[in-house]
């Protein structure tokens, strides 16, 4: 295991040059965050299908528990118990707009991983970055527990627990445990934790930041220690689950799935579940007790228990849906916390968007009006009112808008109408409009899947750490 | 040196032993630039001792006290100005073990009163998330306006502790009694220390020197010169 020490160091030490300018010490957070010893335990696995590149190239890394789909490099890295799903990569052919631009993609994308230290991280969708299109990079880059990074290339940063970077280039940048953003770019940044900040500019500007002394309850991070909260204590709580479904070589469904739907033969399915039409659900995805209605999806990490999604409901990465009820068209954004009890459920009208990393969690029911934004920390109808507004009434602000810890600037139809377009675009993406020929999506691509698994040396210096491997078609 | 009477200049004030001495004196070395060339002056013989405010003359409350404990001491203090011919505008902060900890002005009561500076340096940090320059001076200013600290008064001074609000000693800010008012005078400006300087015997502190004090012996000196035909 020498040489896994050794590569540990190494990371850590880049990620601290890289973050000088922040005084952010890396090893302090990353030191026993992941026994050692863990990395020899688990299997890495990669997909294959007829819609995605076949193209992994591994060297000098560590992949435990980790999976790939698509065109991957992993060099020089640890990846614990990581998604880097691929299948959203641009391929040689298509046309890439931004702005006035139109730009041709001369060779498929890949994600090329080097230098970087992954914590149960999902990495999916492509490089928004018009500078580095056929490259998505993740370098010199430590991430903890249930990170997602989306669509975002990342040098020199640290990522805490459940913080998400979303469709943004990040350079030499620290973001906080639960923290997401979404900017397009950013550079030499702390974003302390439970940041929500997402802006367009010239457009609009929304910066939530959740109160620290009730966001503890749920998520907290500290150097030396790992993730705390009840949301980690939740998804702790569960991971037994996983370990069967991941022991097993052949795995059937145990619940019926229509022939448009896709269901993730490492996702963990519990009794009482139903999955519609077009429903697309994620490897590591947890349903209980859980109705995904026709066009739903559940994401990497997603947690369904005891509720009911209609139809067409987006449960985007990481997001927990607990004794709710969802009308059709409800987005639920990244790592969203939404806990009702039996006696008091949370009901979300149609078309409601719960904005990225919002908690509710209540002990009295809660109704969350049709076409609503809904945001922050919610505890009871008195928060809901400061953390939710109208479509209409957000349409309507044309210069700033200040109403609890939210502080917005811009044009409110602009957030309005990105927001709409967006998931949209992911309903399509995941196959929620195939019609039997037309729209086909994730939902139909990946059914058939299989899996390959590759293992790490037993022994010896090398312990824990994989071969060099390459595989092409 | 505890001065016997005084004399009301505007705001500054002349104790008699300070104008005894200036008025016997014979030679000095000359606070150059001050004066004119051919005069000397005996203010540039005062010890820092001669000039500074005893201690136990001085309005004090110990660590712990509230704003309105300070302020009550220099209320205390200021009855006393008759007999002890001290002008207070500032309180000192004492602690058991340590001795003076602090100094609190009246411009320290009047910013403990204000908005916090954390809460301006939050609104000042959004310019770093790309909010605009417009929006981030309307915000501060509408925080300011709504703060309206004199409203709870009562309350606030009650509450506020003074070492929330005090000054720390710094070094630059300790002046031994036996030097001179030069010496002082440099410490002040250059220390840019200019309303006091704490001042010690063997390293305890004994008194205070204040910049009204100092200024008050410089003009005096000025005025004399001026009145004295060269």
């Amino acid at each position: 295991m020498k040489e896994l020490t050794t590569l540990l160091d190494r990371i850590g030490q880049r990620a601290n040059i890289n973050l000088r300018d922040l005084d952010f010490d890396v090893p302090s957070y990353t030191l026993n965050l992941v026994p050692l010893d863990q990395m020899v335990k688990f299997y890495a696995f990669y997909g294959i299908t007829p819609h995605h590149p076949l193209d992994f190239h591994f060297r000098h890394s560590s992949l435990a528990g980790s999976y790939f789909l698509g065109k991957c490099r992993a060099v020089n890295s640890i990846l614990y118990k990581s998604d880097i799903r691929g299948d959203e990569l641009k391929q040689k052919g298509d046309v890439f707009r931004h702005k006035d631009f139109e730009i041709p993609i001369l060779v498929d994308e890949g994600i090329e991983i080097e230098d970087s230290f992954l914590i149960k991280t999902l990495v999916h969708n492509f490089s928004h970055d018009p500078k580095t299109l056929e490259r998505f990079f993740i370098k010199d880059t430590v991430s903890a527990h249930y990170a997602n990074i989306h669509g975002s290339p990342c040098d020199g940063c640290f990522l805490g627990p459940l913080a998400t970077v979303d469709l943004t280039t990040m350079h030499d940048s620290v973001i906080g445990a639960f923290s997401y953003v979404q900017t397009g770019e950013i550079a030499h940044l702390n974003v302390g934790p439970g940041t929500v900040w997402i802006r367009s500019p010239g457009e609009f500007n929304f910066l939530y930041r959740h109160p620290l002394h009730k966001l503890d309850d749920y998520v907290s991070f500290s150097a030396g220690r790992t993730p705390q909260g009840f949301i980690v204590d939740f998804v702790e709580d569960r991971k037994e689950s996983f370990q069967k479904v991941f022991d097993v070589v052949n795995i059937e469904p145990s619940v019926p799935v229509p022939r448009n739907a896709s269901l993730d033969r490492y996702a963990v399915i519990k009794p009482k579940t139903q999955i519609g039409e077009n429903v697309l659900v994620a490897q590591r995805a947890y349903l209980q007790n859980a109705s995904l209605g026709k066009g739903s999806n559940a994401q990497e990490n997603c947690y369904i228990v005891n509720s009911r999604l209609s139809g067409n409901n987006v449960t985007a990465h990481g997001a927990k849906i607990i004794e709710s009820d969802l009308e059709p068209n409800v987005f639920v954004g990244f790592n969203s916390f939404l806990r009702g009890r039996p006696d008091c459920r949370l009901t979300i009208g149609r078309d409601s968007i719960v904005l990225p990393h919002t908690i509710i969690d209540i002990r009295k029911p809660l109704a969350v009006p049709s076409e609503h934004f809904v945001w922050g920390l919610i505890n009871n109808q008195h928060d809901l009112k400061s953390n939710s507004m109208a479509f209409n009434d957000f349409s309507k602000i044309d210069s700033e808008l200040v109403q609890g810890n939210l502080i917005f600037e811009g044009q409110g139809a602009s957030f309005v109408s990105a927001f709409r377009e967006r998931i949209h675009h992911i309903l399509e993406a995941n196959g929620a409009f195939f019609d039997g020929t037309a729209n086909k999506g994730h939902a139909q691509r990946n059914q058939r899947i299989s899996f390959n698994t590759i293992q790490p040396y037993p022994d010896g210096d090398l312990e824990g750490l994989y071969p060099t491997i390459i595989i092409k078609p | 040196m505890s001065a016997v009477n005084e004399k009301s200049i505007g705001a500054i004030y002349i104790t008699h032993e300070i104008k005894r001495q200036l008025n016997e004196s014979t030679d000095s070395n000359s606070l150059h630039g001050f004066f004119r060339d051919d005069r000397r002056f005996a203010v540039a013989q005062f010890r820092v001792k001669d000039l500074m405010v005893p201690l136990e003359e001085y309005a004090t409350v110990p660590a712990g006290s509230t704003l309105m404990d300070a302020m009550m001491a220099l209320e205390k203090a200021q009855e006393e100005f008759i007999h002890n011919k001290h002008r207070h505008r500032g309180i000192v902060i004492t602690d058991t073990e340590k001795g003076v900890i602090g100094k609190l002005g009246q411009m320290d009561v009047l910013r403990a009163l204000e908005p916090k500076e954390n809460d301006d340096d939050e609104i000042g940090n959004l310019g770093q998330f790309g909010f605009s320059a417009a929006f981030i001076r309307n915000r501060l200013k509408q925080k300011r306006l709504a703060a309206t600290p004199l409203k709870d008064l009562c309350r606030t001074v009650a509450k506020l502790k003074v070492e929330d609000f005090m000054q720390t000693l710094s070094e630059g800010e300790i002046i031994d009694e036996e030097a001179s008012l030069e010496t002082a005078i440099q410490q002040m400006v250059v220390g840019n220390h200019l309303l006091s300087l704490l001042v010690t015997r063997e390293q305890k502190i004994v008194g205070v020197l204040r910049m009204t004090d100092v200024f008050a012996a410089l003009f005096h000196a000025a005025k004399e010169c001026e009145l004295t035909p060269a």
